[in-house]
């Protein structure tokens, strides 16, 4: 049983509960290479509300292309991100953007570890979730 | 107090405003000469935004007519398929996102 803040201790709020559920089934050395990989591919809610906030000057929809939505992406550089009401709404949700980004990553990490048990001999295959 | 908020913070903003928005289009009428406008830039005064008549174009190909679509702005087809995606998206992930397992 890791615990998460010691893995992880930038993560806050529904992320940090959502990874304390993944966190759980892991002894200490799984749970190390699980932070590291994680957080080399995690988004920051706070680059996703300053690329949002760009889209006041003009470049709308930054954040979605990051998030990789590529479609509604150029859609809101083509539209000014949907005449500024898009840019609005996704400056009120940005958190739950990059949260939904992030758990996203964690399921995908979690695949993957599973898929190189090789690499590392004793990953629990009950632990990569429901990705 | 707690319960109310959880319910704030696990409540589908984006899923809610995508669909609302949809269903808004649905109710305009393209034809009308004079509309009630919801755009802030029209609000503040600019009377031209790259996204002007989106909406419209967006109604009217749900009308069949797709020619005045185009002419309006040509991406309304676009909108459609990047927005329906996203709705898809967001309720495919509805449980996922909100526990873990």
């Amino acid at each position: 049983m890791a615990n998460v803040l010691r893995h992880l201790p930038e993560l806050e709020g529904m992320e940090l509960g959502y990874i304390q559920g993944i966190l759980k089934n892991m002894d200490d050395d799984q749970a190390n290479l699980f932070a590291q990989v994680y957080r080399a591919r995690r988004k920051d809610n706070q680059m996703v509300l300053i690329l949002c906030l760009l889209g006041f000057f003009g470049f709308a929809g930054l954040h979605r292309f990051i998030l990789g939505q590529v479609g509604l992406g150029i859609l809101y550089i083509f539209t000014l991100g949907l005449c500024f009401i898009g840019t609005i709404v996704d400056l009120v949700n940005y958190k739950s953007l990059a949260y939904e980004f992030n758990i996203k990553v964690a399921h995908e990490t979690l695949s993957m570890m599973s898929n190189n048990s090789n690499f590392f001999p004793n990953v629990n295959p009950n632990t990569s979730g429901n990705a | 107090m707690k319960r109310i908020g959880t319910l704030i913070r696990t409540f589908p903003l984006e899923l809610v405003f995508w669909i609302g928005a949809l269903i808004g289009i649905l109710l305009i009428d393209p034809y009308g000469a004079q509309h009630f406008t919801l755009c802030p830039l029209e609000n503040l005064g600019f009377h031209w935004c790259p996204g002007c008549g989106l909406g419209r174009a967006m109604s009217l190909l749900t009308k069949g007519d797709i020619a005045a679509s185009w002419s309006m702005h040509p991406l309304a087809m676009f909108a459609f398929g990047a927005i329906g995606y996203r709705i898809f998206e967001l309720i495919r992930h509805l449980k996922t996102t909100n526990h873990y397992g």
